[in-house]
């Protein structure tokens, strides 16, 4: 059996001169949701376009569920929900009617499931109401119904989240939760939020201006994240001498508000705190803190770079 | 390509556009007879002569243009909406899901071309006394002729449709190509000599011949249902080659 959902190889796209996607090596394991991260043009949309069949690679291939050539994507693409840079509407349709038009596409029997599907992400009360009256966050939230509609085995959800306000993102969250521990439905989800992918994704694939930097699970982030003590003096260059000459050491970064990142020294705080008092600076503030996803994405495109 | 094709039918059915036009093409239908104060006129034509000389030249006219704007709105909206998104990595193959969109899209149109030669026929007999005995054979003959070339014209709408993804553009690029594709055949007809049969034997300069419908001996009877389906599927054919390259955004 196949243990990747979703594999590619060398999966290249230009679009005339800029590289879109630069060999990009990607494996979603199945059952895992996995956090597509990237700022705005960094090539997230171009691989799910190219993976859900609306773009044409330049080179390299992709396997999903195990087919390659184009008439096995085709039918793995059955299996599969999306909402590819927004939801897919037909605005002058109810949601009930969007549901309909989607049920018949993909040959669904029955229309029990439409109201099954409304309830679950809690659209059953819209009655008549034109999807093109709704407001964002109820937009998204008939996406994902359509996205979720027959039952996929794999979902790519590009910004899922957009628009919802605070309970319909923690709601959306726990549906995704659910689908993939009790149904066991693999996910791609990329979103700026990242703070929010952090309570959700098993795996990570972190890419930048068209290539993939890096692919970890949880626990390798988590390990990765690596604690600081955070300082901040009176005299950020005194302390960075301090910290050079007698921590001996140039694991640290002086941040633009003076204050200081010291990655050595988390277990002994009381000797970073002796050697700079010692020598006569105020601290005004110390603490030990850890890095979150945002800040080690950030670390990790080129954003902050440490002394 | 079932699944695809009740899909085309419940949005067909469901098209705002679709309904309004409809609805306004079988309002003239009705009305426009009753503002035909002389019965004295009428009655000295044959109800398949009135349908050539009124009923006809207002379709060939004017009718023919609506399709544009149903294109516009049918194939292009999809676009726009994103719904050809979720239609394209449905599971479906491209060449399914265009010859679908094509085929509900034809049905739409010959729908829209049909309205006003069925409703304003049957009102004016309801209306006013004709002279003779009415032909219903080759009424029935030019209903067929009428849906022919609404689905030859409809694969040339829909290919355009296809290209360009933009409601406004489709529709505005569609009118101004069917309004002016017969006189720029004409006047390359006039210049080059050599490529009169060709020319001549276009849906476009084929259409008009559908007011001489009684007159066509067997062969151009035979010719001039043929070339339609044949461009039909020709230019189905091309279209969903066009789709299939396409990138959708």
């Amino acid at each position: 059996m196949n243990e990747y959902v979703l594999k590619t190889n060398h999966l290249s796209k230009k679009y005339q001169n800029k590289m879109a996607l630069n060999k990009v090596n990607l494996s979603i394991k199945k059952g895992s949701i996995y956090g597509f991260i990237g700022q705005n043009g960094a090539g997230k949309s171009t691989l799910i376009r190219i993976i859900t069949g609306l773009a044409y690679p330049t080179s390299g291939s992709f396997e999903l569920f195990g087919e390659s050539n184009e008439r096995g994507l085709t039918e793995a693409r059955k299996r599969v929900g999306t909402i590819i840079e927004g939801p897919a509407l037909y605005p002058h349709l109810s949601a009930s009617e969007n549901l309909e038009a989607h049920r018949l596409l993909k040959g669904i029997p029955g229309k029990e499931c439409i109201e099954k599907t409304l309830k679950l992400v809690g659209l059953q009360d819209t009655g008549k109401k034109k999807a093109k009256n709704f407001s964002l966050g109820m937009k998204q939230r008939l996406g994902l119904a359509i996205a979720l509609l027959g039952d996929p085995e794999f979902l790519i959800l590009d910004e899922p989240i957009n628009g919802l306000d605070p309970m319909g993102v923690v709601e959306i969250r726990e549906l995704l939760k659910k689908l993939n521990q009790e149904y066991g439905i693999t996910i791609l989800i990329s979103s700026h939020i990242l703070s929010e992918l952090h309570l959700l994704a098993t795996h990570y694939g972190i890419i930048h201006e068209g290539e993939l930097l890096e692919e970890l699970s949880t626990s390798e982030l988590n390990e990765k994240c690596k604690h600081y003590l955070h300082i901040k003096v009176d005299n950020p260059n005194k302390a960075a001498t301090v910290i050079e000459g007698i921590l001996s050491t140039q694991n640290f970064e002086v941040l633009p508000d003076g204050s200081i990142k010291l990655f050595d020294y988390v277990d002994k705080a009381r000797d970073v705190s002796k050697a700079l008092t010692g020598e006569g600076l105020i601290i005004e503030e110390f603490m030990p803190m850890g890095e979150d996803l945002e800040a080690y994405f950030t670390t990790r495109i080129g954003g902050v770079n440490r002394g | 390509m079932g699944n695809l094709m009740k899909t085309e039918w419940y949005k067909l059915i469901k098209d705002r556009s679709f309904r309004t036009l409809a609805f306004i093409l079988i309002i003239f239908s009705v009305l426009y007879p009753l503002t035909m104060q002389s019965n004295e006129a009428v009655s000295k034509l044959s109800l398949y002569e009135f349908f050539l000389y009124q009923v006809l030249s207002i379709n060939s006219d004017i009718v023919k243009l609506i399709p544009c704007i149903f294109a516009g709105f049918f194939i292009t909206s999809e676009y726009s909406n994103g719904t050809m998104k979720s239609i394209a990595s449905s599971g479906n193959s491209r060449l399914r899901i265009y010859f679908a969109k094509l085929i509900m899209f034809s049905i739409g149109s010959i729908f829209i071309m049909l309205i006003l030669p069925i409703f304003m026929t049957t009102s004016v007999n309801i209306i006013f006394d004709f002279n003779g005995a009415t032909d219903w054979i080759l009424l029935m003959k030019a209903f067929g002729v009428i849906s022919l070339y609404a689905a030859a014209f409809a694969s040339i709408m829909a290919i355009i449709a296809t290209i360009f993804t933009d409601s406004g553009k489709t529709i505005g690029l569609l009118i101004m190509f069917f309004a002016l594709v017969n006189p720029i055949l004409d006047f390359i007809r006039s210049k080059l000599t050599s490529l009169e049969t060709m020319i001549d034997h276009t849906v476009f300069m084929l259409y008009p011949k559908i007011f001489k419908l009684d007159q066509l001996d067997h062969t151009e009877l035979t010719t001039f249902i043929l070339i339609p389906i044949l461009t039909f599927i020709a230019l189905g054919i091309l279209g969903s080659f066009i789709f299939r390259k396409k990138e959708i955004k």
